[in-house]
């Protein structure tokens, strides 16, 4: 036991942190002590500038409340707008909202966001900090792990929680491989891609905290134009339930062929990386890991040769028929039925016929 | 003024095949300069005026000079290596923190740094934002234009949702996406000339940076475990050769 150099005993000569045998345990000082999850909620403003909480930032909510019962913190950046915000925010689970409130902060300032989000981990000390994986997710994410000195996961499509460890997968090498990954240190950070998680079902009674906190900074960016983009529902290719996709196999006379049999279908046009780069298409109708992850009832692909790139945005895709002229095309390891042939002549006949 | 590319060497992800177990077929696939740096430094020499420089820079095996070389042979005036076995493994920490020691050490000058959107092996796109938050200085993503304007720049973001232009300090970090950016002509008078450009290499000691700052030692995130996944069809075949029966048949299995 001790030296016997005092009467009590309890100290020890090979303990060298000098607290009493077993406080150290039970009070795991050694340890961090950081536990709940810090999500930002990200705000959509339409054009008028009413404002939305994005479907990622609920997916996100919805699966930390399933998978794990510790403490969830949400930060929002915005002002008196967000007002209208807070009785669904807390409905999907959130207990403690930090409102960074200054209408300087209602664009997007990721130096500022970084900030703020980095201040207000430091006080509530979280075990995981959770953000989509939006562009503006992506963005924000890196800066705030530089702030903070930690690791970060993007586009994580799992998140799984051994105490308080996140386990984190991703999808590598066009989706051939899924890689689970750790973070070495607290907190643990990761952007979730959209659609990964279902949507939650609101709780009407929940209730909680907010808390109004400045932002004391000046990093603000000099912002001359912003212009609203709006995607309408019929053109979102992630919700789509038919999608005819083109690739670079099909001659460009044949998009408003295309667009005619996806209206016939009740469905919409995608595309390869190849056409945004050609610049035929925007990128918003891009599949594929560069693009986006689709989960259409029917995935038509036209002339698409099926990169490992292109093939990991459709796994999820209920059925898959492409058209191509060439039977050794690498689409045909993934699809129901492979359809050889001329995919701007079979376009046509199939746009007469319906 | 000067302008610092960074560009990353990547396999030629568009030929990457999976075999009948669903692992990736690595053999005979070649490296190339990453389709969205090379992007980027397009962008960058557009915007060049006599008296600039654009400096380029990647963190790789001593195989990466070729991509370099290949920088050099598009028209950037000088290229740096960052190769040390020390550097192998980095996560996005370890890769931003080994960059941000370059940039203050061997071009502390930068007017801009520009990367692209992300490379097409990795698809995080998160280099650019790390960098930028470690050297203290704005951060500009997603860039579908990029001008001058006087002293400074102008720039478009795409965020998907909505697109705004935004004026640009000197000093700052950019991630090009694709859009409408300065091409210009290639030169064979310039492909000639830079076979004999030199290639400078620095190792982790050249750049002062500690043996647990950079690599898999200065990593935050660890990989755990993997595996490969595969998804099955039952992957017929159809003789479309007549297009009329070809879209009977297809309209069939709607």
């Amino acid at each position: 036991m001790g030296c016997e150099s005092c009467a009590s005993g309890t100290c020890s000569l090979e303990k060298k942190d000098g607290l009493p045998p077993g406080m150290l345990e039970q009070y795991r000082l050694s340890q961090s002590r950081a536990d709940g999850t810090l999500i930002w909620l990200e705000v959509q403003r339409d054009a008028a500038g009413t404002p939305r909480l994005a479907e990622v930032s609920r997916e996100i909510l919805g699966h930390v409340k399933a998978m794990d019962d510790s403490r969830v913190y949400g930060v929002v950046f915005g002002h008196n707008e967000l007002k209208p915000l807070y009785g669904e925010i807390f409905s999907l689970g959130v207990e403690t909202l930090y409102e960074v409130h200054d209408r300087r902060l209602i664009p997007f300032q990721p130096e500022a966001y970084a900030e703020s989000i980095a201040q207000i981990a430091v006080r509530v000390e979280p075990a995981a900090i959770l953000l989509g994986a939006t562009p503006r997710g992506r963005e924000l994410g890196p800066r705030v792990a530089a702030l903070l000195d930690t690791g970060l996961t993007a586009d994580c499509t799992g998140l799984a929680v051994e105490g308080r460890i996140l386990r984190m997968t991703r999808p590598a090498f066009g989706g051939n491989l899924l890689a689970t990954i750790e973070c070495t240190g607290f907190p643990q950070m990761a952007t979730i891609r959209p659609g990964t998680f279902p949507l939650p079902a609101p709780q009407p009674d929940a209730e909680g905290t907010v808390i109004y906190w400045q932002y004391c900074g000046n990093s603000f960016k000099d912002i001359v134009a912003s212009r609203p983009v709006t995607v309408g529902a019929d053109q979102d290719i992630t919700k789509a339930k038919v999608l005819v996709a083109l690739g670079a196999g099909v001659k460009r006379s044949s998009i408003p062929i295309a667009e005619s049999v996806a209206r016939k279908l009740g469905g919409t046009v995608a595309c390869s990386r190849k056409l945004v780069e050609l610049g035929w298409f925007p990128a918003s109708r891009q599949v594929g890991q560069s693009g986006k992850n689709v989960a259409p009832d029917i995935y038509l692909a036209f002339g698409i040769s099926g990169s490992v790139q292109h093939l990991a945005g459709i796994t999820a895709a209920k059925r898959i028929i492409a058209v191509n002229r060439d039977p050794g095309a690498q689409i045909g390891e993934v699809t129901d039925e492979l359809i050889v042939g001329d995919a701007d002549a079979i376009l046509a006949e199939l746009d007469k016929t319906l | 003024m000067r302008f610092v590319v960074a560009v990353k060497q990547v396999p030629d992800t568009t030929l990457i095949r999976v075999d009948e177990h669903g692992s990736l077929i690595r053999q005979g696939i070649p490296a190339i300069l990453d389709p969205y740096a090379e992007h980027a430094l397009e962008a960058v020499l557009g915007l060049k005026k006599p008296g600039d420089t654009v400096t380029v820079v990647t963190m790789g095996p001593p195989q990466a000079e070729a991509v370099l070389r290949r920088c050099l042979e598009i028209g950037a005036d000088e290229a740096y290596l960052l190769a040390d076995a020390a550097f192998a493994g980095a996560d996005v920490h370890a890769t931003a923190k080994t960059l941000s020691v370059f940039v203050k050490r061997v071009v502390p000058d930068a007017t801009l740094i520009i990367c692209g959107k992300q490379a097409a092996d990795g698809d995080t796109g998160e280099v650019p934002a790390e960098l930028a938050q470690m050297l203290g200085i704005s951060q500009f993503c997603y860039v579908t234009q990029l001008k001058r304007n006087g002293d400074g720049f102008l720039v478009t973001q795409d965020y998907g949702d909505e697109q705004r232009d935004c004026r640009v300090p000197a000093g700052s970090v950019l991630s090009v996406a694709e859009g409408d950016l300065n091409r210009r002509l290639p030169s064979i008078k310039r492909y000639l000339e830079a076979t004999a450009l030199p290639i400078t290499v620095l190792n982790r000691v050249q750049l002062m940076l500690g043996a647990y700052s950079v690599g898999l030692k200065g990593s935050r995130t660890k990989i755990v475990e993997s595996h490969a996944v595969r998804t099955v069809r039952t992957g017929k075949i159809f003789d479309g050769t007549d297009p009329v029966k070809a879209a009977a048949h297809l309209k069939e299995m709607l």
